[in-house]
């Protein structure tokens, strides 16, 4: 491949790479979700227990601790997945801190309750049977610290933690009056940062109480949250996310994570939308989830390798790609494949870019439609670590007939790769027995 | 007793060198420990480290990772792609080396 091709596309994607990867908001964003996402694992999986797609699971379970057994593993689900703006607010706040190194703990805490500041904490509630709506007071409604808190959690955290670290940076002091101790001084102007952004976020409050959305909230959710969430379900974001995620990889940058630092937070919204609903018994909204692009897209790991690496160990002759095969194998099944994309590698590899390239826009293709067909149910939203292995992740997603999808992909998969891995496996094995001619012939001499 | 630490995107590509570096100083008779975490952490094990290498997939990550090292005097480096995809525990190793004895 004409290096001086590669060279200009690398010199415009690692600055973009970097840039995003090293941009310090997406970088808080990305720790504070890392920090939430066990207690989110923990808590959709419980509500998968509360309803596991077992015949004859729910009686069972009925008869042994009575109705409302289900009640058990909600609690868990309620308390992460329905509050997790909080954790976020938190998680970002701390890692923002961090970065700008003011303390992490203080600044989370001020973030938290200008969050809580510029919530409501009343709702408008309509008894069953009833057509009067009551605005109940002294409650902070579940509505707005869950998922559809998730922008605002992000902004509050942000915008906090610079002011903190604006006041901090600035040295801003109450001046006290000659003989009063040092530390009396400090205790005083420990406040100022909790001060000055409680009130600033109480003036946002204020703000849009006078406005038709009455909260930031509302605003920001069917301003942003909304439209970006939709724009982030469509096929088209499938192709396009997936596309550069693949062509960063081909330069050896990690796509996912670059690329997922804009995608992780629309699709975390769209999976917990998909729970929501999928507790009520309702129909799932979205296709688009960040457990689709784990397990159905990177199946096997960026690329969905795992039908290439089963090529590779079975089908190659080559010595390379045997033991590369090997190698890769145990950690393809859990949907890592660094091994194969710098071991083969597929990185700056002119012939196997193509089908790197090519496979995960054809199986999104196969996917997407095959859901809105309603062939495959949408994804639950239940969140599961994107190692669970292909078969097994499927199923727990979308039941039978996602684990039967998966195994679809690997075929499809392997169909494609083949011709490209035989074409490196050939020339990988000519070189490998022509060396061993030379070597011979040397011997012999 | 060596010191060195494995950074890539979620610790988890890095974490299977461990063992073979591990086995490769063992086979040279060399004391050394070898820990891998994500990236995201890396300010948080930098004590009483003797080398840092990058997954070659996060070396976007080198320039904030010679930042967080070099006032400590760690030397930092990305790891050679294909040592890496081969997982080729002893070349890392060698690199590893070279690092700390330059």
């Amino acid at each position: 491949m004409n290096s001086k091709f590669t060279d200009r596309i690398e010199t415009v994607l690692m600055p973009i790479a970097g840039a995003i990867s090293n941009n310090r908001y997406l970088l808080a964003i990305r720790d504070g979700f890392m920090l939430s996402m066990p207690l989110l694992i923990i808590g959709a999986m419980s509500l998968l227990l509360a309803n596991l797609p077992i015949p004859g699971y729910s009686d069972f379970m009925k008869n042994i601790f009575g109705t409302g057994w289900d009640s058990f593993f909600r609690i868990p689900f309620n308390c992460t997945m329905n509050i997790m703006a909080i954790f976020v607010v938190f998680g970002v706040a701390n890692s923002l801190a961090n970065y700008y190194e003011v303390d992490g703990i203080s600044t989370s805490v001020i973030a938290l309750v200008c969050f809580f500041i510029i919530t409501p904490f009343s709702m408008n509630f309509t008894p069953e049977g009833s057509t009067t709506a009551y605005n109940v007071t002294g409650i902070i409604p579940l509505d707005w610290i869950g998922s559809k808190g998730l922008f605002v959690g992000m902004f509050t955290a942000i915008f906090a933690t610079e002011i903190v670290k604006v006041v901090a940076k600035r040295g801003w002091t109450i001046k006290m009056p000659e003989g009063v101790p040092p530390t009396v001084a400090k205790a005083f102007s420990a406040l100022i940062p909790g001060v000055i952004a409680l009130y600033a976020f109480n003036m946002v409050r204020l703000g849009f109480s006078f406005t038709s959305f009455g909260t930031i909230h509302e605003f920001i959710f069917k301003i942003l949250q909304k439209p970006l969430t939709s724009l982030g379900d469509t096929y088209v974001a499938s192709i396009v996310a997936n596309f550069f995620m693949q062509l960063f990889w081909v330069f050896g940058i990690h796509g996912p994570n670059v690329v997922g630092a804009v995608t992780q937070p629309i699709w975390l919204a769209t999976s917990a939308d998909n729970l929501a609903a999928f507790q009520a018994g309702k129909e799932l909204p979205h296709i688009l989830t960040q457990q689709y692009e784990d397990l159905f897209i990177q199946l096997g790991g960026s690329g969905a390798t795992l039908s290439l690496c089963l090529s590779m160990l079975f089908l190659c002759k080559s010595e390379q790609c045997k033991k590369l095969g090997k190698l890769a194998i145990i950690p393809g099944l859990f949907n890592i494949n660094e091994p194969i994309v710098f071991g083969l590698p597929i990185v700056l590899n002119p012939i196997m870019m193509i089908p790197f390239i090519i496979v995960p826009l054809v199986l999104t293709t196969i996917c997407y439609t095959s859901m809105s067909l309603g062939l495959v149910p949408k994804p639950s939203g239940v969140l599961i670590p994107w190692t669970t292995p292909p078969i097994i992740g499927g199923f727990i997603i979308c039941g039978i007939k996602g684990a039967i999808l998966q195994i679809v992909e690997i075929i499809v998969s392997f169909l494609i790769y083949l011709p490209f891995i035989k074409m490196v496996d050939k020339q990988y094995y000519l070189e490998e027995t022509t060396t061993g001619e030379t070597k011979e012939a040397v011997q012999t001499c | 007793m060596i010191n060195v630490r494995l950074f890539c995107s979620a610790g988890m590509s890095t974490s299977m060198l461990i063992s073979k570096m591990e086995n490769a100083a063992k086979e040279r008779g060399l004391e050394i420990v070898v820990d891998a975490f994500p990236e995201a952490e890396m300010a948080k094990h930098l004590e009483d480290v003797d080398a840092v290498l990058l997954g070659p997939q996060i070396r976007f990550a080198l320039n904030k990772a010679k930042k967080l090292c070099e006032p400590k005097g760690i030397p930092v480096e990305v790891i050679n792609p294909m040592n890496y995809g081969k997982m080729d525990g002893s070349k890392v190793l060698d690199q590893a080396l070279n690092m700390i004895n330059n």
